[in-house]
């Protein structure tokens, strides 16, 4: 039977394929070639050519779910690192409300230096810093948890086709996994739960380029050797 | 000061080697933990570490780009890296070549990709042999592509030279001292783009062709080795899978 | 961000405008693809120099003084003179200039206009030892740029060859492994005349001589430095772009025939 998709290891220069594709990311089309800009693994399909980095920076979009650390206080709101080449800034107007003023209002009191927050990329053009907001569901300050660092290219591969991977390390370490899509992990559960999904993480950072990754997942969560 | 022959009556050079060979090469990638990029080189007796900062905030604020990346670099040599102790301070053969090997990288980075934001390469080099800037490009390069910037190609750096008259390729520390020519270049292996020349020494119009020449053959054979140090790192021994016995 | 932009930008109709001539082989100041702007030499205006010449290619200016000292030789080279080349851009020369230590566009161009002097073996550097590994002349050339329009590569090459082939030094002897002055006033040894040439590549035509206005719009810059035979004794590639290998070996064959009609300019005016 023939595979749907054909899969290459690739490095910048490489040329993935050779006619007529949609194309992805991090893929220069020169005439008829499609052009890897990064190590990675392509995907040719029928009619598609896709580039799945194993390296990079996290680059904003909008919508991204991202944790981030309060660095910096100003006037008008926060400064947070978000693992980026840009620096995320939440205004104190998306906490405070539109009656945000900075003379009656303390920052601080909201969230201090040091403080781990989940938040959403609001807008980012790359002009300027991408804006957060704090408005949804599950985002806000951090309060306890284990953080666990990983390639941001490589969250895909750790949330999985239909979150099916994220979901197996929660049930099978009892830890709940908060994921920013710039990379950052925070885990909470017991001690045990926590160790076994960290290792789980650091698994998946080191062969998510190996096609039968969730086999290899499964197989030490459930007691297996790793 | 008489002049003692660096090739013998049967083309072998002082280290062994014929005319047209390399000096043992070995590449390393992502050597460095704290770099977003890294990578080590042993070019002959040249060993040198390439570390990659960045994307990242540019300092000083006024010198952001709006449109493109900010690219530094820094080509420095330890004290200890050669026969007498150098000055740590920036020399200013430092300085310019830590210019042309900026320029050299720079035609493969998609600076447009990355507004306003700074990228460092940083070559330091530990021990030096002869051709230690293109040894530095090489492995600048693959600190690059490690720490995930967006790429046309890689960039090679391979020099070739004159010694006793003869065209030769990749001129060793005594070869490049006492040899009559010395000529780095660098390039885009797939794109066939030069992004560094310089030549030094006496070539007539022939000469400077077949040096020019073979330091491309040089350099496309430095490629290879430099590609299968990049899928080592990423890839180590692992074949890639047909999609269909992926169950993710 | 910055009020102060550091460099020249031209704009986009010009630019349009450059490239459309260049179609016809033709270039905004009228000149030819491969014709270099006017090249004026002067040499021995300064009195107090041992040689100088002021060189004006087009609208740059370029002033190159020698002075002449002795001293210890390099550890690696104990029976030959000395020989430095120092390139400052002055604050005065354009109103993107500034002060200060040279930067490393100044220091490249010093050092690529010093290796075209140098691996051209122009000056005779072995007559230029006293007492070998102990004392040798020592031939300073700084240059002073006064009016940057481009191309300063080559102006300043033509400047320090011009300023070492009109130079006269004073002759010492050795006494006790020291200087001593003769009184005698001899000409600096120079046997060769290496010329540099200075292409730039935009889109992909390759000009010669850019001024400063195709400079800033030019993707990559090629120089090189050819002697008296024909030779290639020096070469660099500037600016964050590419060439094909072609572009370099026509570059180099321009260069070469260039080199020859400017040798014959600087041959004449320093006698």
């Amino acid at each position: 039977m023939m595979p749907k998709v054909v899969r290459k290891f690739v490095i910048p220069g490489d040329v993935i394929a050779v006619g007529d594709y949609r194309s992805g990311s991090y893929i220069e089309r020169r005439d008829n070639q499609y052009i890897a800009l990064r190590v990675g693994l392509a995907e040719i399909g029928r009619d598609e050519v896709k580039l799945n980095p194993l390296s990079g920076p996290y680059i904003p979009h909008v919508d991204d779910q991202v944790i981030g650390k309060i660095i910096d206080i100003t006037a008008f709101g926060w400064q947070v690192d978000i693992n980026s080449p840009f620096f995320g800034y939440l205004p104190a107007s998306f906490v405070f409300g539109k009656e945000f003023s900075p003379s009656t209002h303390d920052l601080s009191s909201k969230f201090k230096i040091g403080d781990l927050i989940a938040a959403k990329v609001e807008a980012f053009d790359r002009t300027r810093d991408p804006q957060l907001s704090i408005r949804g569901p599950g985002l806000g300050k951090i309060p306890k948890g284990e953080i666990v660092k990983m390639s941001p290219t490589k969250i895909p591969r750790l949330i999985g086709r239909k979150g099916y991977m994220i979901k197996m390390i929660a049930t099978q370490t009892g830890c709940e996994l908060k994921v920013g899509q710039n990379g950052i992990v925070v885990l909470t559960g017991t001690p045990e739960g926590i160790v076994k999904a960290a290792n789980a993480i650091r698994m998946i950072e080191q062969e998510a380029h190996v096609a039968d990754l969730a086999k290899k997942i499964q197989s030490y969560l459930s007691g297996g050797a790793s | 000061m008489e002049k003692r022959k660096l090739i013998d009556e049967n083309g072998i050079r002082l280290d062994g080697r014929k005319w047209n060979e390399l000096r043992p090469i070995r590449m390393e990638v992502g050597t460095l933990k704290n770099a977003d990029g890294s990578a080590y080189i042993e070019f002959g007796k040249n060993k040198i570490v390439a570390a990659v900062y960045g994307p990242k905030e540019v300092h000083p604020k006024h010198e952001v780009l709006p449109d493109r990346a900010l690219l530094r670099c820094r080509y420095h040599m330890a004290p200890f890296s050669v026969d007498e102790r150098k000055n740590p301070a920036p020399s200013r053969r430092e300085i310019e070549i830590s210019k042309v090997i900026r320029e050299a990288l720079e035609p493969a980075i998609i600076m447009e990709d990355y507004p306003r934001t700074a990228i460092e390469v940083y070559v330091e080099v530990l021990q030096s042999d002869g051709g230690s800037r293109v040894a530095g490009i090489t492995a600048s390069s693959l600190a690059l592509a490690d720490a995930g910037i967006n790429m046309r190609d890689l960039v090679v750096g391979c020099s070739s030279g004159i010694i006793d008259g003869q065209v030769v390729l990749d001129l060793n520390d005594i070869e490049d001292k006492e040899g009559s020519g010395d000529m780095p270049v660098a390039f885009m292996p797939n794109l066939n783009l030069i992004t560094l020349l310089q030549v030094d020494g006496i070539y007539t119009k022939e000469q400077f062709k077949q040096a020019f020449e073979l330091a491309l053959e040089g350099g496309r054979k430095i490629y290879r080795m430099q590609r299968e140090a990049l899928i080592s790192k990423f890839f180590g021994n692992t074949q890639p899978a047909s999609a269909e016995e992926d169950e993710e | 961000m910055s009020a102060v932009k550091k460099n020249y930008v031209v704009e986009t109709i010009r630019k349009a405008q450059m490239k459309e001539l260049f179609m016809k082989s033709r270039r905004l100041d009228g000149r030819a693809l491969d014709e270099f702007r006017e090249i004026k030499i002067k040499t021995g205006l300064i009195e107090k120099a041992n040689g100088s010449a002021l060189v004006s290619l087009g609208n740059t200016q370029v002033m190159a003084g020698v002075k002449v000292s002795t001293g210890a030789p390099f550890p690696d080279t104990p029976n030959k003179g000395m020989l430095v080349v120092n390139a400052e851009v002055l604050p005065l020369a354009s109103a993107y200039a500034e002060a200060g230590p040279p930067d490393e566009n100044a220091i490249e161009l010093a050092r690529v206009v010093d290796r075209g002097v140098r691996e051209s073996e122009m000056v005779e550097l072995e007559k230029l030892c006293i007492v070998e590994g102990k004392l040798v002349y020592t031939i300073f050339v700084d240059v002073n740029i006064l009016n940057v329009d481009g191309n300063l590569f080559d102006a300043t090459s033509f400047a320090v060859v011009s300023a070492l082939r009109t130079s006269k030094i004073p002759e010492y002897k050795a006494e006790d492994d020291k200087p001593k002055l003769t009184g005698e006033i001899i000409p600096l040894p120079v046997r060769k005349t290496p010329v540099s040439v200075t292409l730039a590549r935009i889109d992909d035509i390759l000009i010669v001589d850019p001024n400063a206005e195709e400079e800033a719009v030019m993707d990559a810059r090629l120089t090189f430095t050819t002697d008296d035979d024909g030779n290639i004794c020096a070469g660099q590639k500037g600016e964050p772009g590419t060439l094909t290998p072609l572009q370099v070996m026509q570059a180099s064959d321009i260069a070469i025939s260039k080199g020859k009609e400017i040798r014959k300019i600087i041959m004449e005016a320093t006698g």
